[in-house]
């Protein structure tokens, strides 16, 4: 079985930093011998979560767009790379967005007891968060870090790594920067090989 | 003069907890005869997100024509300005985020452009709150909402030492926060408190 990876890519911007690194490790996990998906955010059609807790009862979201598509896509995955730049301490709105929109995965989880996913599942499922920040600061991508955890958690994801490269005002974009976009595509290939090894098992 | 105050509630949801939250810290400060308040509901006040052109760095504006025109004066003029929203997913709401990341356009005018965000003399004169609410129980739910409410606050020139926080963890259900032991107290006293301090500053 081919190892599917989709890369989503949170940033209005196109072609930026961000998808760039994205771009990288998505070839690098081609390179690997995996298909390979990118989905554009900002291309797609959907409303933030309205906090109506409609889905703790039915387990459905009441926003039918294309949130749900994306939720259905993300599951059908082996291997996700959620991508977003960071803006004022943390993942742009429309990354949020998506991320909120997960609530209904999240009662299906804990409220309906009716999505369950083994650690077996969880081991063969791997999630990487990949980020760029202006800011030379270590701490820049903290604010980020617990969004991204929660929706790799309730879409049965592992919280394999981080491809995170701050610095980008001083860098003068990420194509100047000494290792990211290198090591970025290396880790696609590894991931790959990974997930290559746990399904022979 | 009247203290102008400017309170966004940041929830999708209306009249929930964060919200109900920042009425009573609201309501902390009406009786004051001095104090004008504006409230916005910001899932109706169209908002769109940032798009990270960095137009603003050049043109001291934002290149968007949208709900954050009226706001961007309304942010400038007020003397307090209050924030709410819930913790989703360990962050705060999209739609405030989208507002946080819009406030951009004044990051440029401080930091890019070197250009006064208020008047000199009204430096060190505004101050800011951050009312939130949270599902869970864990006393970190709110740690990643903070420091994307600090980049608002110091690019609108309010210092960190002039923002406030009242967040209200274990809070779920609509209505849950009216069965809060002390927020109701908390959030009022807070109101009052900085109607209080905004005076002395302003005479100052």
């Amino acid at each position: 079985m081919t190892i599917k990876v989709l890369g989503i890519s949170g940033s209005p911007h196109r072609h930026g930093n961000t998808e760039t690194l994205l771009d990288s490790f998505l070839e690098g996990a081609k390179a690997g011998g995996a298909s390979v998906e990118k989905v554009i955010l900002k291309d797609l059609s959907y409303s933030p979560c309205r906090g109506c807790n409609a889905c703790h009862k039915t387990g459905e979201c009441v926003v039918k767009d294309d949130a749900i598509t994306l939720f259905e896509k993300i599951l059908a995955s082996d291997c996700i790379a959620v991508a977003s730049p960071i803006y004022t301490m943390g993942i742009t709105a429309e990354l949020k967005g998506l991320i909120d929109r997960g609530q209904y995965l999240w009662a299906r989880k804990f409220i309906l007891k009716t999505l369950y996913f083994s650690d077996d599942h969880i081991k063969r499922h791997k999630g990487l968060f990949i980020s760029t920040a202006g800011q030379n600061w270590d701490h820049v991508f903290d604010g980020a870090f617990p969004a991204i955890t929660a929706i790799f958690n309730g879409t049965g994801f592992e919280y394999y790594d981080n491809i995170i490269a701050n610095n980008m005002d001083e860098y003068k974009g990420i194509k100047n920067h000494p290792t990211a976009l290198k090591a970025a595509f290396e880790k696609g290939q590894k991931v790959v090989a990974v997930l290559e090894k746990l399904n022979a098992s | 003069m009247p203290i102008k105050v400017l309170a966004f509630a940041g929830s999708p949801r209306r009249h929930g907890n964060s919200e109900t939250l920042l009425d009573w810290v609201l309501g902390g400060m009406i009786a004051d005869p001095d104090v004008v308040i504006e409230k916005v509901a910001l899932d109706e006040a169209n908002i769109n997100p940032c798009r990270g052109c960095n137009a603003c760095e050049k043109l001291n504006k934002c290149i968007q024509r949208d709900g954050l025109d009226i706001y961007h004066d309304k942010i400038v003029d007020a003397d307090i300005i209050l924030l709410s929203s819930p913790i989703y997913c360990m962050g705060i709401a999209s739609q405030p985020k989208a507002l946080i990341d819009r406030a951009q356009v004044f990051r440029s005018r401080k930091y890019v452009l070197k250009l006064p965000v208020v008047p000199p003399e009204r430096r060190g004169k505004r101050l800011g709150a951050f009312l939130a609410t949270a599902g869970q129980n864990w006393d970190h739910v709110f740690n990643a909402a903070i420091p994307s409410v600090k980049c608002f606050y110091h690019v609108i020139d309010i210092r960190d030492a002039d923002i406030s926080y009242l967040m209200i963890n274990n809070v779920d259900e609509k209505g849950a926060i009216d069965r809060h032991p002390t927020a109701r107290t908390d959030a009022d006293r807070l109101g009052k408190s900085l109607i209080t301090e905004i005076k002395k500053r302003l005479a100052g």
